[in-house]
């Protein structure tokens, strides 16, 4: 019996509770505001103004869902993460504000709220108050696009879709940084500045390998859109980005069509995204179809095994940069509060400091989502089809539907399909962020040489290995795009 | 009904368009205008961050997605930063200095001299002026067609197949030239040789 | 070079890896922290936490005898003494006892020195207060119940004392008398007994029995020995060997009990030494508490 089994147990509780109130809120006010409210205002013979209001509100869904579920998560991840740190560090972590510590973080908040909003002397006080504002803003409209991936591409968050979506994504990811030199120069502070700088210098070392990782991700895909490469990766952890970008898709058709389950009710990227298949006559037998996606034999396999073996460098490329972007233990050198007590936010309290900490939770998060987005099939269940169709779920599902039937038809409250996409996101996400912290609590933080050895000498040199070993296996295997 | 279809249709008119092109256009002028002329030139560091973000959605109206979004990535937040960062690692008290001490010997000099400083004081604006007038009628001849054909929406394709075939050799020769400033990095950033007779005298 | 940094690539990689299986793992320890105020935790005996004055957990005594040694020792001068000479007894009486815990730097110095284990660390350390006056602790605050003294005297393993000779000397020809008898039957504890400059004590405190002569002196040899050798400690009395006995305590003892052996075994010295040690604190004493005026001034 594990003897620490109450405090896992309730860091379980918390999470549980927590991912409801961030959920629920969101879902409910996206819903309101994206379905429920427009269904209201055109019903009958709706005027202009009604129908246009509509159309906004419509158009306003994702950015409102966004602004609520961004505080509600950052108060959320902040106890998952001193609860987490608690249990790695043999400790009880808060327990005092409501049960079990469960309101902590929103009673620091309150407080953060309150407390008064001071700006130093001497501080140049335009630029004091834009650096929180401008390290804030990316964090809503960078996570836009990642919404209609996360979702299944939900009619109401398609409109965040962009051709360049996980360019847009990295642009917004790299405007922090300005925000962080401007606090630390603007804070009339020696230690702000030199986390400022520190803040500068680190993100754009580790700018290159993390786009370079993802630059990569999308030449396996063959897209930029972030929608396109969810999708190219459902149907199973085979078809996922991390196994070899598609390179194992062979394989997952191959015992697909060994099992017989062919005839699969869901879109399958057989029939959607396969331009080489669907001329010849569809392969029957198992040595047909890895023949087909894998037609250099031997030279073939090699390279999905390689594919498969960069695809997992290209991920720890990614955390690596990604980890550095967000300035997160062990690359939390702007911040180091050991050092320069706090870095860049040594001056800042009340609403502004709340500002940056929310910001940077945030970023955790989207950071996460992207590596999900990327790597991990998105809102994709990870049991391969021909697993999920062996299984006996059909009475399950059925009676879920019937239960479920008049939310979805009349209110239209719940999409199924976003609904177990938005499920498996989470779980994803969350899993992630939790990588995030056992790092934190694993790894001492770098000396500034060493995280500069580090970025330069050893992660973009990697990252360009990788690209160019991708770009000539892919040849070799069929993939995605 | 219709008059929100109208509405609409202004809304995604080539009107809407040409007054979001002046708002951004006023606002990257004014920006650079303050670039400028801020006393603080850290804080004219950042105002071009400004600056970049404005002529960003410049390219965003043009559809230019790809375009506006490197804009951001690499201008704004890129060559920027290290620019501002080399700005505040100098020493601006000696540079207050110098000023101080070049206009104590300006008025000390003879005539010659100083219309010879003068000359030179001016010929950045003379430069300046010349080139706004070389670009403006550039902008202004005859020679340029408009286009009127939708650009497509996937940038990126278009970029890179006109990279690969149509530019390719301005596209190689930038990338030599890059290389060639990498290397020049390198040269300038690489620790000298700690004085070669000693090392001869080891061996 | 380049077969080595892929080798020390795959090494970090697994010293990374170590690491957080290592801290992982850590979540299903038990935690080691305790909720405070709901659960306290097992505090060590030896803990230097408030000071206190502890009383004979026996008779309630005050075992203060005013000899000023924790006052002169304390880094701090926190410690402050008033005592006067008592006319009847011509001995120091306490009046008060001040210790001012908010300069205290709890060293423990003053526990050390003193000759009657009176003042001791407490284990309470939740001494927070709205002032600073109030930290400020008077006799009445320092002193312990007897209850209280009876837990430290068995936690912090320390002899327990004998007790004090009566303040007025009428019953001294009766307890005159039991004395050769104990002494007799117990030489260790008869000899105790005239260190402490009052022999009389033993009988007077055991009135209640005075037939078993051995047992008035009993008590107090036992006392006088360390309680981690209980044994050792009660053969010796019963088999009434002064030798032994006295001796005993000097080999097994702690520091403390070793300063109790001494003043059993060595009975000529003490008598003599001790009258001239007070003396000399009775012309030190007005002396000092005129220089705590003039600092306090």
């Amino acid at each position: 019996m594990i003897p620490n089994a109450p405090e896992i147990g309730k860091l379980l509780f918390i999470i549980c509770f927590w991912i409801c109130a961030i959920f629920l809120p969101v879902w409910l006010v996206s819903w309101a505001v994206g379905v429920l409210l427009p269904m209201l205002l055109e019903q009958g013979s709706p005027s202009m103004a009604m129908t246009a209001t509509a159309e906004t509100l419509r158009a306003l869904t994702p950015i409102i869902s966004v602004m609520v579920f961004i505080p509600i998560n950052a108060m959320f991840m902040v106890l998952y993460e001193r609860r987490a740190l608690a249990l790695f560090t043999v400790r009880l972590g808060p327990n005092r504000v409501g049960p079990d510590g469960l309101l902590q973080t929103a009673a620091d908040a309150v407080k953060l709220l309150f407390k008064e909003d001071i700006t130093p002397r001497g501080a140049d006080a335009f630029m004091f108050t834009l650096a929180p504002i401008i390290f804030f803003a990316p964090s809503i409209f960078g996570a836009l696009p990642l919404l209609a991936a996360i979702t299944n591409n939900h009619s109401l968050y398609q409109i965040t879709n962009l051709p360049t979506g996980i360019f847009y994504i990295l642009a917004a990811a790299s405007l922090p940084v300005v925000a962080l030199v401007m606090a630390g120069w603007s804070s009339n502070n020696k230690y702000s500045l030199v986390g400022g700088l520190r803040a500068a210098a680190q993100a754009i070392s580790y700018e290159i390998p993390l786009v370079l990782s993802l630059v990569t991700v999308c030449l396996m895909a063959g897209s930029l859109d972030v929608v396109k490469i969810a999708q190219q990766q459902d149907g199973g952890i085979l078809n996922w980005n991390i196994a070899g970008g598609g390179a194992l898709r062979g394989l997952d058709k191959a015992i697909q069509t060994k099992l017989g389950v062919e005839t699969t009710p869901l879109i399958t990227p057989q029939q959607s995204s396969d331009p080489t298949e669907t001329p010849v006559a569809a392969p029957t037998t198992f040595e047909e179809v890895i023949h087909q996606y894998y037609p250099f034999e031997f030279l073939s396999y090699i390279s999905a095994g390689v594919l498969i073996f960069c695809s997992f460098i290209l991920l720890g490329l990614y955390l690596t940069g990604a980890c550095a972007e967000i300035n997160r233990i062990p690359f939390d050198l702007p911040e180091a509060e050991s050092e320069l007590v706090s870095g860049y936010n040594t001056e800042y309290s009340g609403i502004k400091f709340a500002i940056f900490f929310l910001a940077e939770f945030t970023n955790l998060f989207i950071v996460s989502s992207i590596a999900t987005v990327m790597f991990l099939g998105g809102g994709d269940n990870p049991i391969p089809q021909w697993l999920l169709n062996k299984m006996p779920l059909e009475p399950i599902q059925k009676s879920l539907g019937a239960i479920l039937s008049p939310f979805i038809n009349g209110l239209h409250l719940i999409d199924p399909d976003t609904f177990w996409a938005a499920f498996w996101v989470i779980f994803k996400v969350y899993t992630f962020v939790f990588i995030a912290i056992l790092i934190r609590g694993t790894l001492p933080r770098f000396r500034i040489d060493q995280l500069m050895d580090f970025g330069w000498k050893r992660l973009v040199p990697l990252s360009l290995i990788a690209f160019l070993v991708v770009v000539f296996a892919r040849v070799l295997v069929v993939c995605h795009g | 009904m219709d008059q929100y279809m109208i509405l609409k249709d202004y809304v995604s008119s080539a009107d809407a368009e040409t007054a979001l092109f002046y708002v951004i256009a006023i606002l990257a002028i004014s920006l650079s205008v303050g670039v400028i002329s801020d006393r603080n030139i850290i804080r004219s560091g950042f105002i071009l961050i400004g600056v970049f973000g404005a002529i960003s959605g410049l390219f965003l109206m043009l559809q230019a997605q790809f375009l506006a979004l490197a804009q951001v990535m690499i201008y704004a937040v890129g060559i920027t930063l290290v620019v501002v960062i080399a700005l505040m690692l100098t020493n601006p008290r000696s540079e207050r200095e110098a000023v101080i001490t070049e206009g104590d010997e300006f008025s000390q000099e003879t005539g010659a001299v100083q219309f010879i400083q003068r000359l030179q004081q001016g010929t950045p604006a003379f430069v300046a002026v010349f080139s706004f007038f070389t670009i403006y009628l550039a902008i202004r001849s005859e020679s340029w067609t408009p286009v009127t054909e939708k650009v497509s929406t996937d940038n990126v394709k278009v970029l890179g197949e006109a990279l690969t075939t149509v530019y390719s050799l301005p596209f190689e020769f930038a990338s030599v030239l890059l290389l060639a400033a990498l290397i020049g990095a390198i040269m300038l950033a690489k620790a000298e040789k700690r004085q070669p007779a000693i090392e001869s005298a080891e061996d | 070079m380049g077969s080595n940094l892929i080798g020390r690539a795959f090494e970090s990689f697994k010293r990374i890896g170590e690491g957080l299986r290592t801290v992982l793992m850590h979540s299903f320890r038990e935690p080691i922290t305790k909720t405070y105020p709901d659960t306290v935790s097992q505090i060590a005996p030896h803990f230097r936490g408030r000071l206190a004055l502890s009383v004979n957990p026996d008779t309630g005594e005050h075992l203060c005898i005013s000899c000023r040694q924790c006052e002169r020792v304390c880094p701090d001068k926190c410690i402050e003494i008033t005592a006067h000479k008592s006319p009847e007894t011509n001995k120091l009486e306490l009046i008060d006892f001040k210790i001012d815990h908010g300069l205290c730097m709890f060293c423990g110095l003053c526990t050390e020195v003193c000759p009657t284990t009176c003042i001791i660390n407490t284990n309470d350390f939740e001494m927070a207060d709205y002032t600073r006056e109030s930290l400020v602790y008077d006799l009445r605050r320092l002193t312990l119940t007897q209850e209280e003294s009876a837990f430290y005297f068995e936690a912090k393993d320390m002899p327990k004392p004998k007790p004090k000779p009566p303040k007025p000397a009428p019953g001294a020809a009766p307890a005159a008398g039991a004395a050769p008898a104990g002494a007799k039957a117990a030489p260790v504890g008869a000899k105790a007994a005239p260190a402490e400059g009052a022999k009389p004590a033993a009988a007077a405190a055991d009135a209640a029995k005075p037939a078993e002569s051995a047992k008035p002196a009993a008590a107090p040899a036992e006392a006088a020995k360390p309680a981690a050798a209980p044994l050792e400690a009660t053969k010796p009395a019963e088999d009434a060997k002064p030798a032994e006995a006295a001796a005993k305590p000097q080999d097994s003892s702690t520091e403390p009990a070793k300063t109790v052996g001494d003043t059993t075994a060595k009975p000529e010295e003490k008598p003599t030494a001790s009258p001239e040690v007070k003396e000399a604190e009775k012309e030190k004493a007005p002396e000092q508490g005129a220089d705590a005026d003039k600092k306090e001034g």
